[in-house]
């Protein structure tokens, strides 16, 4: 399993993988699209947000986004949003 | 600008590639690749596709004539956005840069389709634009040509290790269909 930009972030992202790759397999690809997984996927994500932010990323990543529009609920640039996805 | 385009067949069916898609690091072929990171996924209540977007964090050696104009770091980040679709099988994959992109901005395309004549197989499709950014804008061809290069040496490494993460993939899911055998012996 592949390693965080944040080392702290590893577990929490590891602990996310496992869950995704899981529901990928075992549902989205059999039809059933309920989403799961979100509470770690939330955790994970607030400390890979902090990291990029130490590292000067997050505006970068502003920008890039700005191009790609990403259709996303949440932006992942707002504190603690509910993630509606 | 210059242009690559590839096409590769995978001897696997759709499904399993775009599940081991999200397992491809690390690759012992792609040690330059050093993390990758989720930063938003959801699915499409919809259409029921699933779109993520990643960071991947990369370490790359630059060419000394080049890192004299950038600098010794060699940590670079690319942000992808993709889309699944389960019901067409198809993944597509689009990233670009976010760093050093006042010397070079490359824009890659992947797709992930069923194969059209063979339902067992997976089409991969690879496209990239490498432009040279305003800094260098003097040296756009030496530039690009280096990129080039670089991008299709990584694009080779890229496939053959993503064919192991396939092989792998099928002898886990494999070994977890597989019934569990007795292996004690039944004689007294």
């Amino acid at each position: 399993m592949s390693s965080s930009v944040g080392a702290h972030c590893t577990e929490l992202k590891q602990k996310y993988d496992t869950c995704f790759n899981k529901w990928y397999s075992e549902k989205f690809l059999k039809g059933d699209t309920t989403p799961e997984c979100e509470d770690l996927f939330k955790d994970y994500r607030a400390c890979v947000m902090i990291t990029l932010k130490e590292k000067g990323i997050d505006k970068l990543l502003a920008e890039s986004r700005k191009e790609t529009q990403f259709p996303s609920a949440s932006s992942g640039d707002e504190e603690a949003g509910p993630n509606s996805a | 600008m210059k242009l690559f385009k590839s096409i590769h067949n995978f001897n696997y069916e759709w499904s399993l590639v775009s599940a081991a898609n999200w397992q491809k690091y690390p690759n012992e072929n792609c040690p330059h690749v050093q993390h990758v990171d989720v930063l938003n996924r959801f699915v499409d209540p919809e259409t029921g596709t699933l779109t993520t977007e990643r960071i991947i964090t990369v370490d790359q050696k630059v060419p000394s004539l080049l890192r004299r104009i950038l600098g010794a770091d060699t940590t670079q980040y690319v942000h992808e956005t993709s889309t699944i679709d389960p019901k067409t099988k198809t993944l597509s994959m689009k990233s670009k840069n976010l760093t050093l992109s006042n010397l070079l901005t490359i824009e890659e395309t992947i797709e992930y389709t069923e194969h059209p004549e063979d339902p067992q197989q997976t089409q991969f499709t690879q496209q990239a634009a490498i432009s040279a950014g305003s800094l260098v804008s003097r040296w756009s061809g030496i530039v690009e040509e280096l990129s080039l290069k670089r991008f299709k040496d990584n694009a080779a490494v890229g496939r053959e290790g993503f064919c192991k993460v396939l092989e792998r993939f099928v002898v886990m899911a494999e070994a977890q269909h597989k019934p569990v055998s007795s292996t004690t012996d039944t004689t007294s």
